[in-house]
């Protein structure tokens, strides 16, 4: 199976506008084609393959908008993805109708995108198993995981003259290991497959594993913390969910107070779509070329990411962080960058003495958005910091504390930065902190 | 529908497949939103394709593609025959199912008014008086309405002759009201949070809720939780309502019983489970009030249907009976592993991912009790209504989950409404604690619209019915 080229993509885009007839519509065609191989106690249990295309028309006109989304190559598409938009259209009520951008002048790239991604087969797939599996297998432990590989093309053509695309690619290889008694984890994400490393992957599982054998029960309490760079992935994820939109500030729903200071100054954050150790993408659902946001610049809260939206109300340019528009959720930071530090990851445990190290944290939910407080678990590998060193595996840990409140006790910042993907698809190009209280509650 | 399935099963079986099964759908989904009295939209999806599983050398295999040409369905066949023998290369032992008799059949979602039929305009015109009802009071600062309506028309197919068509309807709603302070953010919800309550039914589910008339009530309470002191503090009587009761059923007892999780198949995503098949018939999980059942047949569940995406036929399954711990929820692969049979619980999001253990409709029993006499029974504790936050570990026995709402109760009666609630516990100990349920007149079918699971990911919309009930000595506290 092969994609349509992008020219072929903005083709359709443009027959679907002219046969629209309406000077306000919106046209976003994305094909993806993907495969995942999962994996449990060393042997494949799940493969999988998809193609498909989605082609998503945003009408306007008469203070009224309607939306329709078609997958699949159903008959006369172009005519019933019209009529259902039109249909939507005329049936809304009346309302705030943000205007659909106009073009602006930026580039078509950087794109993470790799062609040894998209040649990617199933047989290769399995051969990372194989890799993974041997290791594991050779330790005596059992290895779990997936290999996932993708390759998306994106068009979107508006009818001021938007016309953008892009041909993006990822790979990602996660793993846990499992003991006796206890787990290890490890994985690794990149725009290019041939830069996954199963071997790297699979001996860092089972280091962890092999160490986090017999956990001690350790009390519940307040514990100086390193955090690898996992778990800082799923706290960064989350401060951005509870602060980083626009339309949470309008709504008075974020944290962030412009100007002030709530973090460390060693704690720097952005939005940077065009990181070239990220997976950079250049423009957002709505064609607009996505800017760096500074969010947190060394601990002072800065700036929002923005949509068409939240900028015409807040009377500033969109920052091209649009969800397919319109929607209530607002726009979303999803390439984000915590600025890495000038620690090894052995020199912030060494500053962590009688402390905990957290691999991994788990089904992280909010408490209490405004104040940023979260829970979750500790998973796949928690150990005291004993005499400087990584020591004795603990039992995982319930923790409930506030983001804001941990990134305000930020003690040291890791220099080596890894890309973590969340489940949204959201890019995180993060260190491994320390951070000086942490508060785990069972 | 039916000569797609068969071309790709003759495909599928010509390249080698011992077993195959192809699954060709397709979905509608109107959804409507109105927001802050401004914003208005309403869209539509429409999604078709065809998802093809097959077994090769004892190795799985799928693929899915949106378009229906010979040649494409080829294609996809032979993609999903090449992929199964690469699985193959990694299994110590073949996959093994456990029998099920063919079926061929026909099933369709019950309903009085098809939500497709009703106008548009009957739909908007219920979400503006519900957002106009709920920015009538004052102090509100966001408020939004929702609803969406699915229709999905499947045909199941397998090498083994079962040839299966099912149309389902699901109708569901809801709105949000959010009142701000300088430093609080309140939100209250109906019928439930995260978005909405759905069913498996027609328009008629949404004429049942009243949203104009609870629309001014959940405005004025996310008004007052503003400067509602926060929940008290300690080992207290807890009494959950129908929906929390409902997602601590989903998350504590739905999940620990996918069969799939016991077996490690999740164990990298969505976790394992602390229920090991040792302790079926042995194991105190609960109280003897508490009686869990998955039930496929519960009528207006989001997991109801006729079989299930492996051709399985819809049936009830006990999971927990008095307490005891019973059972799993199974599919073919994973009962064979057992010499059991299928309880019928694979589930697919649609044509382009491979059916999983799901929940169906995981309900827990009512019970013969009631709200009001448990509150008149307590002498110190907290009612909690409408789910905000839920968190649990991999295995499903530590958790903690938050609500929107909360009264303390004193010598019977509630005394003042607090906010901030958070109560915590370890699964079985929480369920053997329970002392009380609430009987039919109360019990309700709650629909589950945002359940994760697989890779690449699923959300199922799952069901549980559920009745308000109370459980003794639980850690309760407030998120400061």
């Amino acid at each position: 199976m092969s994609l349509r080229a992008p020219d072929d993509l903005l083709a359709l885009a443009d027959s679907i506008l002219e046969r629209v007839g309406r000077d306000r519509a919106e046209v976003v065609v994305v094909e993806h084609e993907e495969g995942l191989t999962r994996f449990a106690r060393n042997q494949i249990h799940q493969n999988v393959a998809e193609r498909s295309r989605r082609l998503r028309l945003r009408l306007m006109g008469d203070e009224q908008v309607g939306v329709a989304e078609v997958r699949g190559e159903v008959d006369d598409l172009p005519g019933r993805l019209v009529a259902a938009a039109e249909a939507a259209r005329r049936l809304s009520p009346p309302g705030d109708v943000t205007p659909l951008p106009r073009p602006d002048a930026g580039p078509d790239g950087p794109v993470a995108h790799s062609a040894a991604t998209a040649a990617c087969t199933p047989e290769w797939r399995a051969d990372q198993v194989a890799t993974v599996a041997a290791k594991s297998a050779v330790a005596g432990l059992e290895a779990f995981g997936a290999i996932q590989t993708s390759l998306t093309h994106t068009a979107v053509a508006n009818s001021l003259g938007v016309r953008r695309h892009a041909e993006s690619t990822a790979a990602s290889l996660v793993c846990v290991t499992r003991g006796e008694n206890g787990w290890g984890y490890a994985d690794q994400h990149h725009h290019d497959a041939a830069r996954i490393d199963a071997e790297a992957v699979a001996e860092e599982a089972v280091e962890t594993c092999g160490r986090n054998q017999g956990a001690i029960a350790v009390g519940p309490g307040v514990y100086p913390v390193v955090l690898s760079p996992y778990a800082v992935a799923d706290l960064v994820g989350h401060l951005s969910d509870l602060g980083f939109s626009a339309l949470a500030h309008q709504e008075h729903r974020s944290f962030m107070r412009p100007g002030e200071r709530l973090m460390s100054p060693l704690v720097s954050i952005a939005d940077d779509a065009s990181h070239p150790g990220g997976m950079p993408f250049p423009f957002d659902d709505e064609g607009v070329s996505t800017r760096g946001v500074t969010c947190i610049e060394e601990g002072v809260c800065r700036s929002f990411v923005h949509d068409s939206a939240t900028a015409l109300r807040g009377d500033v340019p969109s920052t091209g962080h649009a969800l397919p528009m319109p929607n209530t959720f607002g726009p979303w930071a999803r390439h984000l960058v915590v600025s890495s530090g000038e620690s090894s990851l052995d020199e912030l445990i060494a500053g962590c003495d009688g402390g905990l190290y957290v691999t991994r944290l788990w089904y992280v939910r909010d408490v209490h958005p405004l104040r940023t407080v979260i829970t979750g678990m500790t998973r796949d590998g928690t150990f005291l910091i004993e005499n400087g060193r990584l020591g004795r595996p603990v039992r995982d840990l319930r923790f409930t504390q506030s983001i804001v409140d941990a990134l305000a006790d930020v003690r040291g910042v890791g220099r080596e930065r890894s890309i973590e993907l969340d489940e949204g698809e959201r890019a995180m190009l993060v260190p491994a902190l320390g951070i000086g209280r942490f508060a785990f509650t069972s | 529908m039916k000569d797609i399935a068969e071309l790709a099963l003759d495909v599928a079986v010509s390249s080698g497949a011992s077993y195959a099964d192809c699954r060709v759908v397709q979905r509608g989904i109107q959804a409507l939103a109105v927001k802050d009295g401004s914003f208005a939209a309403v869209s539509s999806f429409e999604d078709e394709g065809v998802g093809i599983r097959v077994i090769v050398d004892g190795g799985w295999g799928f693929a899915g593609v949106d378009r229906l040409d010979s040649d494409s369905l080829g294609e996809a066949a032979r993609t999903a025959c090449r992929i199964a023998r690469a699985s193959s290369r990694l299994r110590r032992q073949a996959v093994r199912l456990a029998p099920c008799p063919v079926a061929v059949g026909e099933y369709r979602t019950p309903f009085e008014r098809d939500p497709f039929e009703v106008s548009l305009e009957e739909k908007m015109d219920l979400l503006i008086r519900a957002d106009e009802a709920m920015a009538s009071v004052e102090g509100v600062t966001t408020h939004e309405a929702s609803l969406e309506f699915v229709r999905e028309h499947r045909l199941f197919a397998s090498s083994e002759g079962s040839v299966i068509e099912q149309v389902l309807v699901q109708s569901g709603g809801g709105m949000d009201a959010t009142a701000t302070s300088a430093d609080d953010v309140q939100t209250r919800s109906f019928p439930n949070s995260f978005g909405r309550h759905q069913v498996c039914a027609g328009y008629e589910a949404i004429e049942g809720l009243d949203f104009a008339g609870n629309a001014p009530r959940i405005a004025a309470e996310s008004v007052a939780l503003l400067s509602a002191p926060p929940c008290p503090t300690g080992r207290l009587t807890l009494i959950l309502d129908g929906t929390q009761a409902a997602l601590q059923v989903h998350e504590s007892c739905g999940h620990p019983t996918e069969l799939d999780r016991v077996r490690g198949d999740e164990a990298a995503y969505a976790g394992t489970s602390f229920l090991t098949p040792d302790l079926v018939g042995r194991f105190r999980y609960g109280s003897e009030q508490v009686t869990i059942a998955a039930d496929a047949t519960t009528p207006g569940g989001l997991g109801t249907y006729g079989w299930d995406d492996e051709g399985v036929a819809a049936q009830r399954t006990v999971l927990v009976d008095r307490g005891l711990f019973r059972g799993y929820m199974s599919s073919r692969e994973t009962a064979a592993d057992y010499g059991w049979l299928s309880s019928g619980a694979m589930r697919a999001e649609s044509w382009n991912r491979i059916p999983l253990i799901r929940m169906t409709n995981v309900n827990l029993e009512p019970g013969q009790s009631s709200l009001e006499e448990m509150i008149a029974t307590t002498e110190h504790g907290v009612y909690l209504e409408t789910n905000r936050s839920w968190s649990i570990d991999d295995r499903r026995l530590n958790f903690q989950f938050g609500t929107q709402n909360g009264w303390e109760i004193r010598d019977g009666r509630r005394v003042r409404l607090v906010k901030n609630a958070l109560y915590a516990g370890r699964t079985p100990d929480f369920w053997r604690s329970c002392d009380a349920v609430a009987g039919p007149s109360e019990w309700r079918v709650w629909g589950v619209v945002n359940c994760g699971k697989g890779q690449p990911s699923q959300v199922m919309h799952v069901g549980h019915g559920a009745a308000p009930c109370r459980f003794r000595g639980v850690a309760v506290t407030a998120a400061s």
